[in-house]
């Protein structure tokens, strides 16, 4: 199963528990994800782009499955055909003050 | 730039024996790891861990823990801490947050050994205080000595669960149930049921609806749900507890690997680094060892980072094709031992229908945590003989063998390989030393005298609940599933150096009850 983008997912339908917190760092609802899904964010790394889940202090270690599963959902396609966020540095939280004062060139 | 012949990333089980091992060869190594104090989630598993010998069997997490960092101290690593590995870039160059400044090393060969994290699953009140991993938990109490909660619910009934709810026990919280979606527990048997005999219920095919609470956990709602994981309406059970724990498994912490270019495959909702038998990735001379590279357990991680380490070392011209082809040879057979059995990664998600031996698994077991009295002596381990005699039920393949060991009159007997049934011979005789009930992990080996003369019959169990109880203690003895039997009274409370921590406690109770009580509670029966 591939995914098309110019297939038709229909309009976004408020479900009751939109209102559920997914990425506690950035503060991203479920019902937020849902509706960028319809606006054409179609996996992991586009939904963060958009909404910022997974680009808080925990860097999507928490909530980078929960967001897959529910991108998964909405587009009803294997959670594990969507493509992931990728990985870059810096891998923990650095301060920009830390992370321009480069040691050991 | 500095340059290492090696560069470690993680202090935990893998990464520590990855570095000794290299280092045992030559190797100049620099261990990185981004937190305060070294061992990874070893210092926390207080428990036995399970396997043979040569994968420490026996010995709690902690101890091994401590023997891995002595030996590192030893060989001259040096393990740097509160120094988070940020960037894995072209030609292994390691970028690490330390201080108020990120500095770049280089490393001849560099081993990935990150770990896993934990897997949250988000329910309506999922974000309230209270709500935390089962490893959080773990760390709480069993690092910081805090108590997570005093009334818990177990999400997740695979070993994480099940070890971890009954640390919580021993730290004296009360466990309201352990809870999970599949039908059947995940975990090892064992640990099920010795949660299930103090009397904690097990909830299979049911999953959390709700978190209750303004500004903190104060209960829980769970629901049964169908084949299809959908809850069934009307099935709601409501539980007043202060703290939940999810346990739903764990997840590789792969993203330096994804970072330097590791080719990746598909695992879950996840990924893990496609890696050859010595732990080395796409990249060359970049290996990935523990659960980084695949969840599994820190034996298996510990033997991996070996295996990570040596090839390092044979890569980089430390060692000769010979001593590099014997070694690695030795470490896989250990690795290939410990992959075995109903729990091993390639039977994961697989129905446990029968054992190698072709008995079937307790159904009972696997959907209440408990056997079902009647199918106890359909195993090997337990057979009903006249005097004192130790009772194995053990009943599913797991790769472990320390009780064969521990008994000094060859009564007990783990044929072939180690994943095998242990086999109680009846005609060895028991001196009740009672080595075997200490040392088995799973804390399923009891000394049971069926009678004792007077219509009595004393059982003892290994108790690692404190406060210990006194000789002459009037208690009630448990079943297996937790319900209670009858008054029992404590007539011994035995504790050796080899014991490692494990009291004995025996009990006397009516003989009719010799098969089946298997706990006893500080409270006198109403």
């Amino acid at each position: 199963m591939t995914l098309e983008r110019n297939r038709d997912f229909g309009d976004y339908v408020p479900a009751p528990d939109d209102d559920l917190v997914i990425c506690r760092c950035e503060e991203v609802t479920k019902g937020e994800i849902r509706q960028a899904v319809r606006d054409g964010m179609f996996n992991v790394h586009e939904v963060r782009r958009l909404l910022r889940c997974g680009m808080g202090l925990c860097q999507g270690r928490t909530c980078a499955k929960l967001v897959k599963a529910i991108i998964a959902r909405e587009l009803n396609l294997p959670a594990p055909s969507l493509l992931d966020a990728t990985a870059r540095a810096p891998m923990r939280p650095v301060e920009m003050k830390v992370f321009a004062n480069e040691k050991g060139l | 730039m500095k340059r290492y012949d090696l560069i470690v990333v993680g202090a935990g089980p893998a990464g520590l024996s990855a570095a000794s091992e290299a280092a045992s060869l030559g190797l100049g190594v620099a261990v990185f790891d981004e937190n305060a104090k070294p061992g990874g989630q070893l210092f926390k598993q207080i428990h036995k861990f399970f396997g043979s010998k040569e994968h420490k069997a026996k010995m709690r997490g902690t101890a091994i823990g401590a023997e891995l960092l002595d030996e590192a101290q030893r060989l001259g690593v040096e393990v740097f801490l509160n120094s988070p590995v940020v960037g894995l870039y072209d030609n292994r160059e390691v970028l690490v947050r330390q201080g108020d400044a990120v500095q770049h090393y280089k490393g001849d060969g560099v081993i990935v050994a990150t770990g896993a994290n934990e897997n949250i699953l988000a329910f309506e009140g999922w974000t309230l205080p209270g709500v935390m991993g089962a490893g959080a938990a773990q760390t709480m109490m069993n690092i910081n000595r805090v108590m997570p909660g005093k009334n818990i619910l177990m999400l997740g009934s695979g070993n994480v669960g099940l070890v971890v709810g009954f640390q919580l026990l021993q730290a004296g919280s009360k466990l309201a149930a352990v809870v999970d979606a599949a039908p059947y527990i995940g975990g090892y048997g064992v640990h099920a049921a010795k949660i299930a005999r103090t009397g904690v219920p097990f909830f299979l095919s049911h999953t959390i609806v709700k978190a209750e609470g303004i500004d903190r956990v104060t209960g829980a709602v769970i629901a049964q749900v169908d084949e299809k994981w959908n809850v069934i309406p009307g099935t709601e059970k409501s539980f007043e507890v202060d703290t939940i724990c999810v346990a739903v498994g764990l997840s590789s912490s792969v993203e330096l690997l994804k970072m330097a270019g590791c080719e990746m495959k598909k695992d879950g909702l996840g990924v893990i680094p496609i890696i050859d038998d010595d732990g080395e990735t796409s990249v060359w001379g970049v290996f990935a060892a523990g659960d980084v590279s695949g969840i599994e357990e820190a034996s298996a991680a510990m033997i991996e980072g070996r295996l990570s380490g040596l090839a390092a070392a044979g890569k980089l011209g430390f060692v000769g094709p010979e001593a590099l082809k014997n070694r690695k040879e030795e470490l896989l057979s250990a690795l290939e031992g410990l992959r075995d059995g109903m729990f091993a990664p390639k039977n994961r998600g697989k129905s446990q229908d029968s054992t190698s031996e072709g008995l079937p698994v307790s159904k009972c077991l696997l959907a209440n945590g408990f056997l079902d009295d009647s199918e106890t002596f359909s195993y090997p381990g337990v057979k009903s003989v006249p005097g004192l005699h130790p009772v194995i039920e053990c009943t599913q393949n797991i790769p472990c063998n320390p009780c064969q060991d521990a008994c000094p009159k060859g009564c007990i007997k783990v044929e072939g390989k180690i994943i095998a049934l242990p086999v109680f011979d009846e005609k060895s005789k028991c001196s009740g030393c009672g080595l075997c009930v200490a040392s088995c992990s799973g804390q399923a080996i009891f000394l049971v005298n069926e009678d004792l003369g007077d219509g009595k019959a004393a059982v003892t169990i290994p108790y690692e609940l404190l406060p210990l109880p006194a000789k002459g203690a009037v208690g009630t003895a448990l079943g297996r599933s937790g319900a209670p039997l009858c008054p029992a009274v404590v007539t011994e409370v035995k504790l050796i150096g080899a014991f490692d921590h494990t009291a004995l406690m025996t009990f006397t109770v009516p003989s009719k009850f010799a098969m089946t009580a298997r706990f006893w509670k500080n409270e006198v029966p109403a």
